[in-house]
């Protein structure tokens, strides 16, 4: 579907200036796809990555002097002063994406903020250079040498490149891409711990969002021959941010839509320029307030679609990604739509339709038993200031074995989950996951080795379908550029996945709600999918944190029946419970903390007649 | 440089950098409450820059012009909540949820720039003195001179920043800041009213930046867009003192005042950007600040 949706651009973008040859409309449609280049950029750091920049104009400055001073002033050819301006805005996003890689989100703001100032005022006064607002002077401008339909040419140069951008666009966020940068977005120690590396994903999108302003301040500065420092103050950021919100945060089509909205608006206005920042002010509190979802949000609430924030991103069926939101590309929904029930109909076929049957199709390395500790611990020290949490604690946990940590409240079960997850550092001791020293691993890598673990207070991200939240556990796939081509060509690579999610969903019951958003279901169906997108990591070791708190008896003996059965299939489980009759009907060895330290350990029925245990825990009361 | 003239860039220095300081203590104000600041903040102050010049021009005896400014701009920081803020509590979590606020209070402040450029008009304006005699009344001491102007603007924010600090941590209010800080709900089950505490944040973070408006005008040119330079400089502050340490803020704010006094001095074209150079390093280099940040007590 979506390749007669680009062809349907394609043949728009050939047409327009044939259909229209009055330059007034050409240079109309020449702004509208500028803005959009560099709205695009913005709303992949913004609606995706939940950055927030309003330096933008910075780059887009950037882009256009080094395009521009270098092909005005020493002669270079367009060829050569493109990859230059490109290079100078990723240079510059580079170095401020360092701040984005430590720092939080308004941080980010304020220092962009100042970055666009700094590149304003040196534009200005810079005059040697720059020009200052006075101007740099006969710019060379881009007509492929054809004066006479250069505009037109410059156009088709233009929005070719914002298809293109709008095609890896597309890939990108509906891809595991975006699927990443929206768990980073909703939590970072989340995202950490099902292998994504927050940190470097972040900065990599402020690189990429700086470079697409780079790109439109190039095209800026050679449309009109003539580039002066007021055209890259502060409201030309804000002006870039109005679009992306107007347009629909985090949706794909939002950046083209309220590019033209705003070069619309700036056409009905430039009459009104003595209140221009009430207009803009207005529009960012009014939108904000009101329509947090923007136009895209707007649109599909109106035919009835799914309207949660970012969901244009994430169409929840192959079908309805046909339907993009303003594209026009309606009438092929349907027929994208169809191919839909025959995929889960084929995917049904082969795996039969009961939970066990269909666990033969779940995929973990599970390592041989008997070969020593697939966990160890040893003498663990973790304190806050002055408090010590966790005091000297040695574990083992042998391979294929459901292993629980117990102890009550404040005994230190947290800090220990998180010390193993790699959330927190331990002031001593070491960690050793399959013979290997983690004890200084991040996060990230210790999930890529197979230590995947579910959290207390659930971590489904909320943007995001329960099926393709398991999709984000399956964090492997092919590079960028490659799997751009294979989705260009085909819908395998998300159909194998959107398969496997559903196979996973099956085993624990819940494929039916594929679709749902997580904040619709009961607590308990959000713990099976919780699990579903731990086993969706293949893990070797998987790690529960309170599986069945705030369950009723039900759930947790469905979320026990399938710990079990997990188990049957050689998983290795460390779980962290205070539910005593669940962890003793369950598990093979129980650990029991208290005031950090360890005190008994052994079969469940061993730790239930220890005296000290029972001193401890047992005896003050059911917990 | 001579001595004279060094003492005369450190009070110049110090006069700016404690406005600073004060616009610095209103961002952290209202992040502790609502982990929001107001990025309007900036425009904040150039209104009460105009209307207490405006004022002061018309004949207004100054307590009178400084109530005034005060009573405008808290009824403008309160409605700002009211309007800018608040609503956002109830936007279902997504995409835009936690940055709002940003665009909200951004928005608002272009609102105030607006309004400004309608009533005074695009020039930029010079505002009398608020205490000397003349703008020019010039003191000397140990061989220096300086504007008596600028030691009692120094003088005045540090009493600010002093009432403050009394506020946040001796009077019961900084209390329920803490709590409120720490978990709303938590603080409303104690029986503290959660939307007064953060109310009244937001009323002293206009207090703060009405008293910055008021003593930077006779120091600096009053124009309608005066106020970026502020918020930037405020929130440079901030971030080297470490994001919620009072004392880190005060410190930063009168080194950055003096860096920016000196580079002036020394590079008339660009030093006014040498200080935002130095911040974002500096930043880079230490995103927790030149203190870090209190961890247990985030008052």
């Amino acid at each position: 579907m979506r390749h007669l949706r680009y062809l349907v651009a394609a043949a728009a973008i050939a047409a327009f200036p044939l259909v229209s040859p009055n330059p007034y409309f050409i240079n109309l449609a020449q702004d509208i796809a500028i803005a959009a280049i560099g709205a695009i950029g913005l709303n992949i750091l913004l609606g995706l990555s939940g950055q927030l920049s309003l330096g933008q104009a910075g780059f887009l400055a950037l882009g256009a002097y080094g395009s521009g001073v270098l092909a005005t002033n020493h002669g270079w050819p367009l060829w050569a002063t493109l990859p230059v301006s490109l290079l100078l805005s990723a240079v510059a996003g580079g170095v401020l994406g360092l701040v984005a890689l430590r720092t939080r989100t308004h941080y980010l703001a304020m220092v962009t903020l100042a970055f666009g100032y700094i590149v304003e005022i040196l534009a200005q006064r810079w005059v040697d250079i720059t020009g200052g607002s006075m101007g740099l002077i006969g710019v060379p401008q881009l007509n492929f040498g054809d004066f006479q339909n250069g505009a037109a040419n410059y156009f088709w140069a233009i929005a070719a490149t914002l298809l293109l951008l709008q095609m890896l666009n597309d890939y990108a966020m509906r891809s595991r891409f975006g699927r990443s940068l929206h768990a980073i977005k909703e939590s970072e120690s989340f995202a950490l711990t099902v292998g994504i590396d927050a940190a470097r994903w972040r900065s990599l999108v402020f690189m990429v969002s700086a470079v697409l302003a780079g790109l439109s301040g190039f095209f800026f500065a050679h449309q009109a021959g003539y580039v002066s420092s007021d055209a890259f103050g502060l409201d030309r950021s804000i002006a870039l941010l109005i679009a992306v919100v107007i347009g629909g945060l985090g949706s794909a089509y939002g950046p083209i839509l309220g590019a033209i909205i705003l070069v619309i608006l700036n056409q009905l206005t430039a009459g009104l320029y003595e209140v221009s920042y009430y207009i803009f002010g207005g529009i960012l509190l009014v939108v904000m307030l009101f329509f947090p979802a923007g136009a895209v949000g707007a649109v599909q609430r109106l035919f009835g679609r799914r309207a949660a924030g970012g969901s244009g991103a994430v169409p929840d069926t192959a079908g309805a990604g046909g339907a993009g939101a303003g594209a026009g590309a309606g009438a092929g929904a349907d027929t994208g739509g169809a191919g839909v029930p025959a995929q889960t109909g084929d995917a049904g076929g082969t795996a039969a339709s009961s939970a066990s049957e269909g666990a033969a199709g779940i995929a973990f390395t599970a390592p041989a038993t008997g070969q020593g500790p697939i966990l160890e611990l040893q003498d663990i020290t973790k304190s806050y200031s002055g408090v010590t949490a966790v005091n000297a604690v040695s574990l083992k946990v042998m391979p294929g074995t459901v292993h629980a940590v117990i102890g009550p409240n404040g005994a230190g079960k947290s800090t220990l989950i998180n010390v193993i997850s790699g959330l927190y550092q331990p002031d001593s001791g070491s960690i050793r996951f399959m013979g290997r020293d983690i004890t200084h691993l991040a996060p990230h890598r210790r999930a890529a080795l197979g230590l995947t673990r579910t959290f207390q207070n659930l971590q489904l991200i909320g943007t995001l379908t329960v099926a393709e939240n398991v999709m984000l556990g399956l964090q492997r796939g092919s590079g960028f550029a490659r799997g751009w081509l294979r989705w260009l060509a085909s819908d395998a690579e998300e159909r194998d996945e959107r398969a496997e999610a559903l196979r996973l969903l099956r085993f624990f019951g819940i494929e039916r709600l594929a679709d749902v958003l997580p904040g619709d279901l009961p607590y308990g169906h959000r713990k099976l999918c919780e699990l579903a997108r731990a086993l969706a990591q293949r893990p070797t070791m998987l790690f529960l944190d309170e599986p069945i708190a705030g369950l009723n008896e039900g759930e947790a003996k469905e979320i026990m029946e399938k710990i079990r059965g997990l188990k049957a299939l050689g998983m290795t489980v460390l779980l962290v419970e205070h539910n005593m009759s669940f962890v003793m009907q369950l598990s093979d060895t129980v650990t029991v903390l208290d005031y950090g330290r360890k005190i008994g350990e052994g079969a469940p029925d061993v730790v239930q007649r220890d005296e000290a245990v029972i001193a401890a825990y047992l005896g003050t009361g059911e917990a | 440089m001579k001595t004279a003239d060094l003492v005369q860039l450190l009070i110049s220095g110090i006069a700016m950098g404690s406005i600073y300081t004060l616009m610095g203590k209103g961002l952290l104000i209202t992040f502790l409450t609502t982990r929001a600041l107001n990025f309007g903040q900036g425009d904040f102050l150039m209104i009460a820059s105009f209307l207490s010049m405006t004022l002061l021009l018309a004949g207004t005896p100054v307590v009178v012009a400084v109530v005034v400014v005060l009573a405008v701009l808290v009824v403008l920081g309160v409605g700002l909540e009211r309007l800018a803020i608040r609503p956002l509590a109830n936007m279902t979590a997504g995409s835009a949820s936690s940055l709002a606020w940003i665009l909200t209070t951004m928005g608002f402040g272009m609102l105030l720039q607006n309004t400004a450029q309608l009533v005074w008009g695009k020039s930029r304006f010079y505002s009398p003195p608020l205490f000397a005699d003349e703008q020019k009344k010039v003191v000397e001491l140990m061989g220096a001179r300086f504007y008596l102007e600028e030691l009692i603007v120094a003088l005045v924010a540090m009493v600010v920043v002093g009432v403050l600090y009394w506020f946040l941590f001796r009077a019961r209010w900084g209390k329920e800041v803490a709590a409120v800080s720490f978990d709303k709900g938590t603080a409303s089950l104690l029986g503290i009213d959660v939307r007064r505490v953060v109310a009244t944040s937001y009323a002293i973070m206009a207090v703060l930046a009405a008293v910055s408006g008021i003593l930077a005008g006779p120091l600096t040119t009053v124009q309608a867009h005066m106020g970026l330079l502020f918020i930037l400089k405020g929130f440079a502050v901030v971030c080297i003192g470490g994001f919620v340490n009072p004392v880190g803020i005060l410190i930063a704010g009168i080194g950055f005042g003096i860096v920016e006094a000196m580079s002036n001095y020394v590079d008339s074209a660009f030093g006014d950007l040498y200080p935002f150079i130095i911040a974002l390093l500096f930043l880079i280099v230490r995103p927790s600040g030149l203190f870090g940040e209190f961890k247990a007590d985030v008052r």
